[in-house]
Formats: structure tokens, sequence, C-alpha cells
């Protein structure tokens, strides 16, 4: 019995991280380099 | 391109007079080729409307026989019988709805309204729209188009809106490896960097119609995608009604296009992009696309604007009206 409430307690703090980490998490780092430019000329490059 | 002539009819209907219709209807009502714009739409505001273009627009009169091209401008779900009636007299139809369900039902009209001598263009606001010019404009970048990704931020007027909350709790469609994939909307998170000021924002998969209209212009791309941007409230909340009112004429929004490819044996990655008020710019699109339609330079049929336009020139009479697109340069 012991054995099961802590296995259950175990799976609720890893899903209560998995949560708080899909919540909170970002998808990726912007690039540190580049920008934008309007596009111009006659072929609008 | 060219053909479904109008036949010299220059009346346009707009149905729909919301944030995205009113727009779309004053960009009708003051260009040379289109001598009347018809209104129709729910309560008081295509009167209102039609008081402020004066005598170019008129209301309480059917989109019949003498009207060249209607522009669909309506909530999502009321696009494709719209569509069809019009198909069936010979009307050019051009639809802002971005609803999967929608874009789904205006392709399946490709045979009647070919059969017509009439054009169906799906897809003609900001996103779809011009993300799906801007996806062309790219791909003639390279000589060969592998990946096509889109992501977008924003919404325009509230039926705009609404149709954006409902995607994000429904199941998204992507093009991968030669088959039609559906995934959960609100996964796949993924960082889109918007032009400035909008920056970079999380989007995550989402009922999004782009990839069944990129696919008939790009039909050897191996992966198209789109994503919308999402805030963590919109992310919990997507699956209950809106709890707040959208907002009536929208604020700020952005597309982002990614095209992968291969250029003189070279693996590159060209990427484009717009910021603009979502209802402001799909109006533009829209109203362009009737006007091209109007003047017979679109191809019979039902088809997304990435399959039917001449993107540079498109693009030039679009940044008339303001809507300008940008490119991102400098990666290393």
């Amino acid at each position: 019995m012991t054995l099961l409430r802590r296995a259950i307690a175990a799976l609720g703090v890893a899903a209560m991280i998995a949560a708080g980490l899909r919540i909170r998490g970002t998808g990726g780092t912007p690039p540190q380099t580049g920008g934008w430019r309007e596009l111009r000329g006659p072929d609008l490059r | 391109m060219s053909s479904g002539s109008s036949g010299g009819r220059r009346t346009a209907g707009v149905l729909g007079v919301g944030a995205t219709g009113a727009r779309a209807a004053r960009q009708l009502a003051s260009a040379d080729t289109v001598d009347a714009v018809v209104l129709g739409g729910q309560g008081d505001r295509p009167v209102a409307l039609q008081r402020s273009l004066g005598s170019a627009a008129r209301i309480g009169e059917p989109i019949g026989p003498a009207t060249g091209v209607v522009v669909l401008a309506g909530p999502a779900g009321t696009h494709v019988e719209a569509a069809r009636r019009a198909v069936d007299l010979g009307i050019h139809v051009v639809s802002t709805s971005d609803a999967v369900g929608d874009v789904e039902g205006l392709l399946d009209l490709d045979a009647r309204a070919t059969a017509n001598g009439a054009c169906v263009v799906v897809g003609a606001g900001f996103s779809p729209g011009l993300s799906c010019v801007l996806a062309r404009h790219l791909a003639d970048w390279v000589d060969r188009v592998d990946e096509i990704h889109l992501s977008r931020f924003g919404t325009g007027g509230p039926a705009c809106a609404r149709q954006h909350h409902r995607a994000l709790a429904a199941r998204a469609i992507d093009w991968r490896d030669g088959d039609w994939v559906r995934r959960r909307g609100g996964s796949g998170r993924e960082l889109s960097v918007f032009p400035d000021p909008v920056g970079s924002l999380d989007c995550y998969r989402a009922a999004l119609p782009d990839a069944l209209l990129l696919h008939p212009a790009f039909p050897d791309a191996s992966r198209i995608t789109a994503r919308q941007a999402a805030n963590r409230r919109q992310r919990m909340l997507a699956f209950l009604p809106m709890l707040r009112r959208p907002h009536p004429e929208g604020r700020i929004g952005a597309i982002r296009v990614e095209v992968r490819g291969e250029r003189g044996g070279e693996m590159v990655c060209e990427v484009a992009g717009a910021i603009d008020r979502p209802a402001v710019a799909a109006g533009a699109v829209a109203g362009l696309a009737a006007r091209w339609a109007l003047a017979g330079r679109f191809e019979p049929g039902a088809a997304g604007l990435a399959g039917r336009v001449e993107p540079v020139p498109f693009l030039t009479e679009l940044s008339e009206f303001g809507v300008r697109a940008a490119v991102f340069v400098g990666v290393t």
C-alpha cells in the first residue's frame, strides 16, 4: 500500500513538472544575427 | 495567367461587411474598373457603410447575373453555399475564409466553376492569402521547393477572432512526405520570428487551411505546415468558448513564410513576412483579387492565390494600399 501511494505521488509530481515545462517552455531561440528588410526593386527582392 | 473574363460586368458584390469586408468594399468602390459595389450583410453595418461610400455602393440588391465578382467576407461556415450560388450564375468568387471546412468545400467547386467559366479564389485574406502570395514569390527564388512553413499572429474582426480561437482547439492538417497528417491543435511549439515590432513568438499547430491551398500549387514539396501564435491563456482555454469579447477591428498581426529548397545545388532557406492589422491587409488582398478576377486575370476553377497570381505585380499593387512585405536577411 505504501509503495502504491509513493508511486502515485511520484507520478503526480512528474505530471506537474511536465505540465509546467509544457506551459512555461519556449519553442526555440531567436536568431542572433540578421534582420528584416522591406522587399524592394522591380523584382521585389 | 488569364481568361475567366467577367464579360464586361463591372459590378462587385461584398457579402459580409465586417472589419475585412468593409475594407474590401471600400477598395472596390474606389477602383476605376468597378462601377458599383453591392453590399450584403446583417444588422445596420451595410447601411452605415453605404452611407460612407456614397453613390458607389448599393444595398438591398441580390447578387445576380449582372454582378461580375462577389467577395465573401462573412463568418466561417457561410462561404460554400454562397459561392455555389454565385458560380452557377457564372460570377467570380473571392473568399476570405480561413476555416478548413470552407476551404475544402470551395476547392471542391473546381469542376463546377470551370464548367461555368467562373474563378473561385480561395483564402484571399492575410493568412491564407498574402501568405500564399509570399510563398509563391519565395518559391520563384529557388530551383526546387522542398518545404513550406507558415506561421501567423493576430486576428481581424470578431468573426476572425472566433475562428482563430476554434482553430487552436481543433485538429491541424499538414502535408508531410506525400500524405495528409492530422495532429492535435495546440501542439508542436515552434518559435517564429515575425517582422518587427512583433518579433519572436511561440506558434502552435491549429486547424489552418494553408497546406490545403499550397499543396496543389507546390505538389513536389515534401512538407507544408502552418502554425499560429498563441499565449498561455489562449492555449489553456482553447477548448472553452471565448471568454473575452473580441476586439471589433483587431490589433496588429503578422505572417511569416519560410520556403526551404535547393538553388544551384545548395540547400537554401528563404523567409518573408509582413505586419499589418489583419483585417486591413485581408481587405486589401480580397479587394485586389476581386479586381484581378474582374479583369480576367485568373483562370476559371477553384484554387488559392499561390497557384493563381504572378507575385511581383500582385505584391506591387498591394503595396500601393500600404500592405508591404519584408524578407529576413543576414542569417549566418
